[in-house]
C-alpha cells in the first residue's frame, strides 16, 4: 500500500514537474487565439505617447507568439487610434468589448479618456490594463466619487501618487530645501492631479509652499507666471504639466536668473522634454517608473530587442506597454480559459482573478506585482535631466 | 511688474503681426481664413526643420520658412478659395475649406516622425521643441531688474517696420490701390480693369508670409514649436484681436494685438492666472456688444 | 471595413454593441439640428458648445447632489440652457454675420475658461464624474428624442415661424419692412436652439462617465465641428446638418484604413466635398463639378442658386 502511494506521489510529482517547466499545469490552449484590444492615442496630442506603447506591446506579442504562444495560443493584438478624443476612445472600447469580443483591453493613453473608458470596461465586466495613465482616481476608484473599487481596472503605469512624493522626499532628504513654488496647468486632469499631490507632500518634507500658480495649457506666454514664481525666490520650483510646458518654464526661469531646483512628475520623463529644455533643464528631477539604464537584466534584454526591432531606444511608455502584454499573457496562462463564443464572460472573469495574483520576477520594470488596489508595486527611479536630451540616474528607491 | 509689461509688449508684437495677416484677408475678401494659424505653425516648423535637420543657418532657414508660408498663401487661394468663388458658393463654405486645409497641414506635421512619410517636413511628431540655443543669435541683457532677450526685443522693430511697409504699399502704390479697390467692391474693381484674382492671390501671399514670420518669431522668442502652436496660441486670440481693432483695419490689428496682450496681463495681475483666459474672451464679448466695429473699423460688414 | 459588414449582416447585434457610437450620432444630430435652426434664421451662432456645457454640468450636478431622477435633471438642464440662451441673446442678436459668430465664441470660451474652470463645484480642470451614466441603455432614450426633435423643427420650418425665419435669412431689412418682428423671431430661434443644445449636452453626460471641460468638448474646436456638420450637410433643409453630423461622426470609421493619416484624409475629404458641393451634401442646387478648360463640355442645365 505504502509503495503504491509512493509511486502515485512520484507520478504526480513528475507530472507537476513536467507541467511546471512549461509553466503551470494549465491545459493546452493550442490552436486558440487570445484576443486583446489596445486603445491608444496615435494621433492628436496624446500621439506623443501612444506609438511608444504600441511598439512595446507589439514587440512583446511578437516574442511570445514566436516562442510557443501562451500555452500554445497565439495572441492577436488589435490596436486602435482614439485620436486623443474621449468619445472615440469609449466608442472603440465598446466595439472591442462587444463586437470583437476581446478578452481584455489595454489603454487608453490619456487620463482624460480613461475617466470615460475605465468605468465603461467595468460596467461591461472586461479587464482593462492601463499602460500610461498616472493620475489619481484611476485605480481603484475609477467611478470616483463613488468609492466602490473597480474590480476590472488595473494599471502598470506607476502613479504620480507614488512617484512625486518619492521624488520630493529624496531631494528633501538630500538638500533640505526650505521653500517652494508650484506651477500647475489647471485645465488638465494629469497636471491638476500632480499639483494636488505636490501640495500634499511639501509640508511633511519641511518645504514651505509659498504659492501655487495655476495657468492654462493654452496660454501663449508662460513668462508672467514664471516671473511671479521667480520673484518669490524659492529653493524649489515644482512643475506639474505635460508637453512642452515644463521645458518652457525651465527655460524662462533660468533666463530670469533663477538657480534653484526643478522638481516634477511624469511630465519630465520623456527624451523630447529633456531635449527641448536642453541646458536649462539640467539637473531637473523626477520620479520615473523606468529608466533606460536600469539594472534589471530583463531590462537589458528588452532594450536590445527593442533596438533591434525599431532602431531606436525604448522609452517608459514602451516598457510599460511591453510589460502589460507580459502581465496579460501570464494571467491568461494561469486562468484556465475555456475559449468558445459563449465563454467570453466567464473567461474575462477568470482572467481578472488571475491578474490579481500576477507575480512576474523579470520585466523591464523589474519584479512586478499588483497591490491590493490593482496599482503598481515597483522600484521608483529618481532621474535628472542631463542637459543634452537625456537623463542620468540619481537614485533607486525600492518599493516598500 | 515691469518685467510683466515688457513681456506683454513682446507678445503683443507677435499677436499684432499675426493679426495683420488675418485682417488683411478679411478686409479684401470678407472671409476669415482659418488656415492662417496653420501657416503660422508651418512657418515655425519649416524654419526649425531647415535649421536642425538640414543644417542651414538661421537666416537662410528664416527665408525658407517665409517662402514656404507665402507659397501656402497661394495654395489656400487656389485650393480653398478660387474654386468656390468660381461657383458663386456661399461665403461660409470658404470657412469650411480653410478649416479642412488647416486640418491637413496640422496632421501632416503631427505625423512627421523619423521614418514616416513626412519626415522631410518635421521629425518631432506631436512634441514641442525649441531652437537649439547655439543656432540663433540671442544675447540676453539685464537692465535694472529687467531681463531683455535680443530675440524678443528684435520683434518690435521688425513688426513695426513691416506694418509701416504694408501701410505704405496699401496707401501709395498701384498694387495697394488695387487691394483697396477689391476690398471696397470686387465687381466694380473688375470693371475698372483690376485683375481681381491676382490681387486676391497677392493678398493671401502677403498675409501668409506675415503669419509665417509671426510663427518664426514666436518660436524664437518663446519656444514651444509644435503642430498645435497655431491652434493653441493664436487662432482664437487672432479673432479677438481683429474684433478689438476693427475687422479689415491693419492699424486696428496692430493696436489690437498690443491691447489684448495688455488686457491679458491686467487680468493676470488682478484676477490671478486662472481667470486670465476667460477674461480675454469676456473683453471680446463686451467689445462686440458695445462697439462692434472695434477701434478702427468704419462700417459693419455682414457676411453669411 | 468589417465595421460596415457587421452593420448590414447583423443589425441588431450591431446596434447592441455600438450603443455609444449610435448614441453619439443621435446627440450630434440634435446639436446639428440646433445649428440648423440658427442658420435657417440667418444667424451664424457658434454658441452650441456653451449650452451643451450648461446642460451637461447642471444635469450631472443635480443627480450628484440632489439625487433627482435623470429625466428631470435633463429637462431642467435644458431649460436652464434656454434661459441662458435668452440672456446671452439679448445683447448679442443685434450683431450679424461673422461678428455674431465671434461674439458667441467669446461667450463659450469665457464660460469655459472663466467660469467652469474656476468653480470648485464643477470639479474645475478634472471635470465631473457621472457614476450614473448609462452607456448601454442611453441610446434607447436618445434616438426617440432625436427623431421627435427633428420632426418638430421640420414642422416649425413649414409654418409661420419658418416663413418668418426664411424671410429674415434672405434679407433682414426687407423682412423688417414687411412687418416681421425680426428681433423676436431671431430670439425665438436662438432660444430653441439653446434648449436643444443644452438637452444634447445633458444626454452626452448621461452616456459617458465623465464631463470634461476641455477645448475639444465645450470649446472652439467643438463649435467648429458643429459648424462643419451644418455646412457639410447643407443648411437649407433640416436633414442637412443631420447628414453632416452622421458623416463626420463616422469619419474615424470610414477612413480607418488611413491609420495615422486619418486626419489628413479627413481634411482632404472636407475640402473636396465643400468644393464639389458648396451648398452642402443635402443642399439644393445642381452638382457643380469643376472641369478643367480642356474638358469636353456637354450641354447641361444647372442653375446654382445662391443661398
Amino acid at each position: 500500500m505504502k509503495r503504491l502511494h509512493l509511486v502515485g506521489l512520484l507520478a504526480v510529482a513528475a507530472l507537476v514537474a513536467a507541467c511546471g517547466s512549461s509553466g503551470g499545469g494549465a491545459p493546452s490552449y493550442s490552436g486558440k487565439t487570445i484576443k486583446l484590444g489596445a486603445i491608444l492615442s496615435l494621433t492628436g496630442a496624446g500621439g506623443v505617447y501612444g506609438p511608444s506603447s504600441s511598439e512595446g506591446m507589439k514587440l512583446a506579442v511578437k516574442q511570445i507568439n514566436g516562442s510557443g504562444g501562451v500555452n500554445g495560443a497565439t495572441i492577436d493584438l488589435a490596436v486602435e487610434d482614439d485620436q486623443s478624443d474621449k468619445n472615440i476612445s469609449s466608442q472603440k472600447a465598446q466595439t472591442f468589448i462587444q463586437q470583437n469580443q476581446v478578452l481584455a483591453l489595454l489603454g487608453p493613453t490619456l487620463s482624460n479618456s480613461a475617466l470615460t473608458v475605465h468605468p465603461l470596461a467595468e460596467t461591461l465586466k472586461t479587464p482593462i490594463l492601463a499602460v500610461s495613465t498616472t493620475g489619481i482616481h484611476i485605480v481603484p476608484d475609477c467611478k470616483f466619487p463613488e468609492t466602490t473599487p473597480c474590480a476590472y481596472v488595473f494599471r502598470d503605469s506607476l502613479g504620480e501618487e507614488t512617484a512625486i512624493p518619492t521624488n520630493i522626499k529624496a531631494y528633501a532628504d538630500e538638500a533640505h530645501p526650505k521653500t517652494g513654488v508650484l506651477l500647475v496647468a489647471q485645465d488638465d486632469k494629469f497636471s491638476k492631479d500632480g499639483g494636488t499631490i505636490v501640495q500634499a507632500n511639501t509640508d511633511k518634507n519641511g518645504i514651505q509652499l509659498l504659492k501655487t500658480i495655476p495657468f492654462n495649457k493654452g496660454d501663449a506666454d508662460l513668462t508672467p507666471y514664471v516671473t511671479q514664481a521667480v520673484q518669490l525666490k524659492p529653493d524649489v520650483i515644482f512643475i506639474t504639466s505635460l508637453g512642452q510646458i515644463p521645458a518652457q518654464i525651465m527655460t524662462a526661469a533660468r533666463k530670469q536668473g533663477w538657480q534653484g531646483q526643478f522638481l516634477g512628475g511624469n511630465g519630465f520623463n520623456t527624451a523630447a522634454v529633456s531635449k527641448q529644455a536642453a541646458a536649462n533643464g539640467k539637473g531637473a528631477r523626477s520620479g520615473s517608473a523606468w529608466y533606460l539604464g536600469n539594472t534589471f537584466p530583463s531590462n537589458a534584454d528588452f532594450v536590445s530587442a527593442y533596438k533591434a526591432e525599431y532602431s531606436k531606444d525604448p522609452d517608459q511608455f514602451a516598457a510599460q506597454g511591453y510589460t502589460a502584454i507580459k502581465i496579460l499573457a501570464d494571467s491568461a496562462r494561469r486562468a484556465n480559459l475555456t475559449f468558445g463564443a459563449s465563454a467570453i464572460a466567464g473567461d474575462r472573469d477568470k482572467l481578472r482573478t488571475a491578474m490579481e495574483s500576477v507575480n512576474l520576477p523579470s520585466t523591464p520594470l523589474g519584479p512586478f506585482q499588483f497591490t491590493s488596489t490593482h496599482d503598481v508595486k515597483q522600484t521608483v527611479w529618481i532621474i535628472q535631466m542631463d542637459g543634452v536630451g537625456g537623463f542620468t540616474l540619481v537614485k533607486e528607491v525600492k518599493a516598500s | 511688474m515691469d518685467q510683466q509689461i515688457v513681456n506683454a509688449i513682446f507678445i503683443g508684437s507677435i499677436y499684432a503681426l499675426f493679426a495683420v495677416g488675418y485682417t488683411l484677408v478679411f478686409g479684401v475678401l470678407d472671409i476669415l481664413n482659418l488656415a492662417h494659424s496653420a501657416v503660422f505653425m508651418l512657418g515655425a516648423a519649416v524654419t526649425y526643420t531647415l535649421v536642425v535637420s538640414y543644417g542651414q543657418s538661421f537666416w537662410v532657414a528664416c527665408v525658407g520658412g517665409i517662402l514656404v508660408s507665402a507659397l501656402m498663401g497661394l495654395v489656400i487661394e487656389h485650393v480653398c478659395l478660387r474654386p468656390l468663388r468660381r461657383r458663386q458658393a456661399p461665403p461660409i463654405s470658404a470657412l469650411i475649406s480653410t478649416i479642412g486645409l488647416a486640418l491637413v497641414i496640422l496632421a501632416a506635421v503631427e505625423q512627421g516622425k523619423a521614418g514616416s512619410f513626412f519626415a522631410w517636413l518635421w521629425k518631432d511628431g506631436a512634441n514641442a521643441v525649441a531652437f537649439p540655443p547655439s543656432t540663433i543669435p540671442n544675447p540676453t541683457w539685464h537692465v535694472g531688474d529687467l531681463t531683455l532677450e535680443a530675440s524678443k526685443v528684435a520683434i518690435i522693430p521688425i513688426a513695426i517696420a513691416l506694418m509701416l511697409l504694408l501701410g505704405y504699399v496699401i496707401r501709395y502704390t498701384q498694387v495697394g490701390r488695387g487691394l483697396r479697390a477689391v476690398a471696397e467692391n470686387p465687381r466694380a474693381a473688375r470693371l475698372m480693369g483690376v485683375d481681381v484674382d491676382r490681387i486676391i492671390s497677392l493678398t493671401l501671399v502677403i498675409s501668409s508670409a506675415l503669419g509665417g514670420l509671426a510663427g518664426i518669431l514666436f518660436g524664437v522668442a518663446l519656444g514651444g514649436i509644435s503642430p498645435y502652436m497655431g491652434r493653441d496660441q493664436v487662432e482664437v486670440r487672432g479673432l479677438a484681436i481683429i474684433v478689438l481693432g476693427g475687422m479689415g483695419s491693419v492699424a486696428g490689428a496692430v493696436v489690437g494685438g498690443y491691447l489684448l496682450a495688455l488686457i491679458e496681463l491686467l487680468a493676470l495681475i488682478s484676477l490671478g492666472s486662472s481667470a486670465r483666459g476667460g477674461v480675454a474672451f469676456a473683453a471680446l464679448f463686451l467689445v462686440l456688444i458695445l462697439r462692434p466695429q472695434g477701434l478702427f473699423g468704419t462700417r459693419l460688414r455682414e457676411r453669411i | 471595413m468589417d465595421f460596415f459588414i457587421s452593420l448590414f449582416s447583423d443589425p441588431v447585434g450591431f446596434y447592441a454593441s455600438h450603443t455609444l457610437l449610435i448614441g453619439q450620432i443621435g446627440i450630434n444630430g440634435i446639436v446639428a439640428t440646433s445649428m440648423f435652426l440658427v442658420l435657417y434664421s440667418g444667424q451664424l451662432s457658434l454658441a452650441a458648445p456653451g449650452f451643451m456645457a450648461i446642460g451637461a454640468y447642471v444635469s450631472v450636478l443635480m443627480g450628484l447632489h440632489w439625487h433627482t431622477p435623470g429625466a428631470l435633471n435633463m429637462l431642467v438642464a435644458a431649460l436652464l440652457a434656454g434661459v441662458v440662451g435668452f440672456l446671452v441673446g439679448l445683447p448679442v442678436l443685434r450683431l450679424r454675420g461673422v461678428f455674431l459668430a465671434i461674439a458667441t465664441i467669446g461667450f463659450i470660451e469665457a464660460l469655459r475658461l472663466g467660469v467652469i474652470l474656476n468653480l470648485p463645484i464643477t470639479g474645475e480642470g478634472l471635470g465631473l464624474s457621472n457614476p450614473k451614466a448609462d452607456p448601454l441603455g442611453g441610446v434607447n432614450f436618445i434616438l426617440p428624442s432625436f427623431i421627435v426633435i427633428v420632426f418638430v423643427i421640420w414642422r416649425l420650418t413649414k409654418g409661420r415661424l419658418g416663413n418668418a425665419w426664411a424671410a429674415i435669412r434672405q434679407d433682414e431689412l426687407a423682412a423688417l419692412s414687411q412687418g416681421i418682428h425680426v428681433a423676436r423671431y431671431k430670439m425665438i430661434a436662438f432660444v430653441i436652439s439653446a434648449l436643444m443644445a443644452g438637452y444634447a449636452g445633458a444626454l452626452e453626460a448621461h452616456l459617458t462617465f465623465n464631463v470634461d471641460p476641455g477645448e475639444g468638448n465645450f470649446g472652439v474646436t467643438r463649435a467648429v465641428q458643429i459648424l462643419t456638420f451644418a455646412v457639410l450637410g447643407g443648411s437649407g433643409f433640416v436633414l442637412g446638418p443631420v447628414v453632416g453630423a452622421l458623416i463626420i461622426t463616422l469619419l474615424p470609421y470610414i477612413f480607418d484604413a488611413a491609420g495615422p493619416y486619418i486626419n489628413i484624409v479627413s481634411g482632404i475629404f472636407l475640402i473636396a466635398v465643400i468644393i464639389f458641393r458648396p451648398q452642402g451634401i443635402v443642399g439644393r442646387g445642381g452638382l457643380a463639378i469643376i472641369r478643367p478648360s480642356w474638358w469636353p463640355r456637354r450641354a447641361r442645365v444647372s442653375a446654382p442658386t445662391p443661398g
